[in-house]
């Protein structure tokens, strides 16, 4: 996670309002910093910092705000929202890759059990068709009564409806930030803090 | 989300040092509010609230680190930053258990199968990390770490710990 900068030239015995208009101009530059990086949405690890980075912008806003005389409520809500949606798309890049290593166990747990069951058949040797499909559904049942056979369409299926929502979720975050763009919104927060 | 609390005595034209001080032992009370709750594990909104505080906490921290001297700075802001850390993963855990939770209906009854047993290894991963939690917090205990920490923010801040009376929204 990228750390916050850290602000220069504060006075901690001057007033509230001087000192936070430096560090909060730092931390506006600190989210739009992340802009030419979020619009791939490959770019899993800039699109949380950028979450990291609206909350800290947003939870200084909200300590600030009194220090002010623009109401900051708006500018707050919307710094809200864009942070909620990366909250929404981080969720799905925490448990797409969860999913994935869980398919993982299942396939080594498998893997493990066909060993284990192979083992203790001992070598086929000379068999007739007949009894070798015998030998074969045996294993087959034994290897399903394991458990981990039953488990994989399941997480399959909740692993396609992860990545398919990400996937929504992006494209609602590109028109959102599209929209905050083109609306100026980070001139018009600077304006009400006099930046 | 729980709402962040008030500051106490917190003016427009206040000192940046005061403010330091106000702003960060309410928000460090804040997050401790919600330390039965999450140790409890009854409601994972609880812990949910506490991760937030820690943040807030953070940026505030971050915000005032010029009123603090660097090197005690550091040594608090790690205590925060293992609070957050600790919570977070039981946090992903309890956010992975819900939506399962909340989709599993949705699915075939054959693809079902394979989600209840996932909930169930990330319920037993969740009860791992909640042991942590209770190690981190018997620490902080043992350490007197709360009153140790107000009592620095005030001796860089000037603001009496014992003077500040918080509340919770809800008191208010």
């Amino acid at each position: 996670m990228a750390k916050p900068r850290p602000i220069t030239g504060l006075d901690p015995d001057r007033r509230l309002r001087p000192n936070a208009r430096r560090i909060i101009a730092v931390r506006i530059d600190e989210v739009w910093a992340f802009a030419p990086f979020v619009t791939h949405p490959g770019n899993v690890r800039e699109l949380h910092d950028m979450r990291i980075a609206c909350k800290r912008l947003r939870y200084l806003l909200e300590i600030f705000e009194i220090a002010f005389s623009d109401d900051l409520g708006p500018h707050i809500d919307q710094i809200k929202d864009l942070q909620d949606l990366l909250g929404e798309i981080h969720d799905r890049d925490v448990q797409v890759p969860m999913l994935h290593d869980h398919l993982e166990r299942l396939a080594e747990r498998d893997a493990a059990t066909a060993r284990e069951l192979v083992r203790q058949a001992g070598p086929a040797g000379r068999m007739s068709q007949t009894r070798r499909e015998v030998a074969f559904e045996r294993f087959r049942a034994q290897l399903d009564a394991a458990g981990t056979v039953a488990e994989q369409p399941g997480i399959e299926a909740l692993l396609a409806r992860r990545t398919r929502e990400r996937d929504e979720l992006y494209d609602r975050f590109l028109v959102e930030w599209h929209r905050l763009t083109t609306e100026r919104f980070r001139r018009r927060l600077e304006r009400a803090l006099g930046l | 989300m729980a709402k962040a609390w008030n500051v106490p005595g917190l003016r427009g034209d206040a000192k940046f040092r005061d403010a330091a001080g106000r702003v960060i032992v309410t928000r460090w009370r804040e997050m401790m509010s919600f330390r039965d709750g999450t140790l409890a594990g009854e409601d994972i909104e609880e812990l949910h609230a506490m991760r937030v505080s820690s943040r807030r906490l953070r940026a505030a921290m971050d915000a005032f680190a010029g009123a603090f001297p660097e090197r005690s700075f550091r040594t608090h802001i790690r205590v925060v930053k293992e609070i957050t850390d600790t919570l977070g993963a039981a946090r992903d855990l309890d956010v992975a258990v819900e939506g399962l939770e909340a989709v599993a209906i949705e699915f075939a009854a054959h693809e079902r199968t394979g989600i209840e047993a996932l909930t169930a290894e990330y319920r037993r991963r969740r009860l791992d990390e909640a042991t942590q939690i209770a190690a981190l917090f018997t620490r902080l205990d043992d350490e007197d770490y709360s009153r140790r920490f107000e009592r620095w923010v005030s001796r860089h801040t000037g603001v009496d710990p014992l003077q500040l009376h918080t509340a919770t929204p809800g008191d208010l």
